[in-house]
């Protein structure tokens, strides 16, 4: 019996229950009526969410920091943002790269992000750090990842430049009259950011070469009481130690911004066949079947990129799969944010 | 509206991977209330296949979007209500073990999923406009879920009452993330079609559809249940004792929540509230299990 027949009562003794019997016909007479008439469909209004900013200002802010200023070309007023929202920034190579805004969100016509130059990274904090005044930059509307919420008690833990979407948080603390405490951590003193917008008060400055590398249990009992919430952000072993360290049954909240998937690990690169349109795309050794597919069509569904959620499941015709999350058990489909091939190429069901 | 300065906006919804252990949980959660546990079970019953139909309608929507902002919003959404469906599903797997068999009513509710809800094998203009027509019928149900999220969030008696955390945790984490997406489902009904009466249609459909089922389903988990056994009769008159007690949502609640939804100028944003939802994600035992 399919989903699609008429189920049988509750009590088993009708092969068709009277209530769906009824209710089909009504339904389905409804439908019937209404289909006389050819729908008639609205256009799409399409929605820019782009911003075009200037670069108002462009500022040393520590050791290979850049603090840049953005605002409208007209001086327009920039839409709303709260602590813990990121900009979607557009380089001019096209990269696409996320800063969290770190000025005052009172301040409605400038946006304010910081970049640490990374030598070794991939080229995009380099970009950043070659912007001058009066360059046009897109950006996104903002967007929060990593929301504040109104509490009595913060712990605020910044690893370096981890510092940015605190900023506006310890401020948020302070108008709240909350009671709060900012561990800043970072290498040298030279290295950190902002430090002039800091109350010496409530905040306690440990570098590497001074105290050597912070234990993150110890961080933790810098919490002014054992209710606090505590906002970290910094490099992703910071925050791993802070998760480990912090003990999940007591009162106190953890709040990270949570990042993108872990990278992938051991991959090898294959390729997907597209069977219904006809397509095949190569897919490298660093990056999912999902990250490639969504490049080549945004509204391939996924959700979660992690693997639990089931979203991107993809019919799987031909090929031999690499499984990597325990949900991944049907033989005939594929969980492509992170199963893989092992070896050759897989033939999809799109 | 203006919003609150704490109150947190712009929100990226992401799915959680949260996990209960539901051995430990009685029949009768709300201990010695058959009756007002079994009137919040309906929403385990409804729920898996309500969800997964859902997920599958947004699935199909996602080409139609023209707004980069919404599409995430979408597969934020998405991946939400796939993690709710296959969580109650494993609800009704402990019902099976504990002698309460709900499998006859399940197949119901698949069928209008599945069956009268489903795809109808419509293609072109047609099936568009069946895709716009299921959507308008999500928003009106994610009107009830988000009115609901907010409910339990704040059903302190369910508390008093002594109902068992984990079902409590599993009911708050997923009220408040309805809560959080509440706006999903509206907009995009707004930005793909925004008509009126096609609000007011599905909104009485759905109103039509969820009593019965709530009805119903009522009426079968108090006959089916092993240990009441068909001594209480199940039914919506129930409500007005469990109402009035704090115990299920009440029907002035749910009615004075309707009539603002058929004003034209309905935002979901103005029923409950974001940064309460996030606080209790913040501490909710299963949402904090999922991010170590
Ligand atoms: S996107 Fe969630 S399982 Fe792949
Ligand atoms: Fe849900
Ligand atoms: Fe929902």
């Amino acid at each position: 019996m399919t989903p699609s027949q008429i189920p049988p009562d509750l009590r088993g003794r009708r092969a068709r229950d009277p209530f769906w019997v009824a209710a089909s016909a009504l339904f389905n007479g409804i439908q019937r009526v209404r289909s006389l008439r050819t729908p008639v469909l609205p256009p799409v209004t399409p929605v820019d969410r782009t911003l075009t900013t200037v670069v108002r200002e462009v500022r040393q802010e520590a050791e290979d920091v850049v603090g840049l200023r953005l605002a409208a070309p007209d001086g327009r007023a920039l839409p709303a943002w709260q602590p813990g929202c990121h900009l979607d920034v557009r380089l001019p190579s096209g990269r696409r790269r996320q800063y969290s805004l770190c000025g005052d969100p009172a301040d409605r016509r400038t946006y304010r992000i910081a970049v640490r130059r990374l030598p070794h990274g991939a080229g995009g904090s380099l970009e950043a750090h070659a912007l001058a005044e009066g360059d046009l930059l897109t950006v996104s509307e903002p967007r929060n990842a990593f929301p504040f919420l109104p509490r009595d008690r913060y712990l605020f833990l910044a690893g370096g430049i981890g510092i940015t979407p605190l900023l506006p948080m310890v401020q948020a603390a302070r108008r709240l009259g909350a009671d709060w405490r900012l561990v800043y951590t970072g290498r040298t003193r030279a290295s950190l950011p902002f430090l002039d917008e800091l109350p010496a008060d409530r905040v306690e400055i440990r570098t590497d070469d001074d105290h050597g590398v912070p234990d993150c249990a110890e961080l933790l009992t810098r919490a002014p009481a054992a209710d606090a919430a505590i906002y970290c952000c910094g490099p992703a072993p910071m925050i791993d130690g802070v998760r480990a360290a912090f003990a999940p049954h007591g009162p106190a909240t953890l709040h990270f911004e949570r990042f993108a998937p872990a990278p992938v690990v051991d991959g090898r690169p294959f390729e997907i066949e597209l069977r219904r349109r006809g397509v095949t795309l190569r897919v490298p050794a660093d990056r999912t079947a999902l990250d490639v597919l969504t490049e080549y069509d945004p509204a391939v569904a996924h959700s979660c990129r992690q693997g639990f959620c089931g979203t991107c499941r993809v019919g799987l015709l031909a090929g031999d799969a690499d499984r990597r999350h325990p949900g991944d058990t049907d033989p005939d489909s594929l969980l492509v944010c992170v199963s893989r091939a092992s070896g050759g190429r897989l033939v999809l069901d799109m | 509206m203006t919003i609150p300065p704490t109150e947190p906006g712009n929100i990226v919804l992401q799915a959680r991977d949260v996990r209960f252990d539901w051995s430990e949980v009685p029949l009768h959660w709300i201990p010695g209330d058959p009756v007002a546990t079994h009137l919040i079970n309906v929403l385990h019953l409804l729920l898996p296949a309500g969800e997964e139909w859902f997920v599958r309608v947004f699935k199909e929507a996602v080409p139609h979007i023209r707004d980069d902002r919404l599409r995430e919003d979408v597969l934020g959404f998405i991946g939400q209500e796939a993690v709710h469906a296959s969580s109650h599903d494993q609800v009704l797997d402990h019902f099976l073990a504990q002698g309460l068999d709900v499998r006859p009513f399940v197949r119901q509710v698949e069928f209008l999923f599945e069956g009268l809800l489903g795809d109808r094998n419509l293609t072109g203009t047609r099936g568009q406009a069946w895709l716009y027509e299921r959507i308008s019928l999500i928003a009106a149900i994610e009107h009830f879920t988000g009115v609901l999220g907010d409910w339990i969030l704040n059903a302190t008696a369910l508390d008093e009452a002594g109902a068992h955390p984990t079902m409590l945790d599993l009911l708050r984490w997923h009220g408040a993330e309805e809560v959080e997406h509440r706006h999903v489902a509206h907009d995009l009904f707004m930005h793909l079609d925004g008509s009126y009466p096609a609000r007011l249609r599905a909104m009485a459909e759905t109103i039509t559809a969820l009593t019965a089922l709530w009805r119903r389903g009522h009426r079968f988990l108090m006959a089916a249940d092993p240990i009441v056994q068909g001594r209480i009769k199940g039914g919506l008159h129930h409500v007005r004792r469990t109402g009035a007690a704090g115990l299920t949502p009440g029907g002035r609640m749910v009615a004075a929540s309707i009539g603002r939804y058929l004003r034209r100028s309905y935002s979901p944003l103005n029923e409950g509230s974001t940064s309460q939802a996030l606080a209790y994600l913040a501490s909710s035992p299963a949402a904090r299990a999922a991010l170590r």
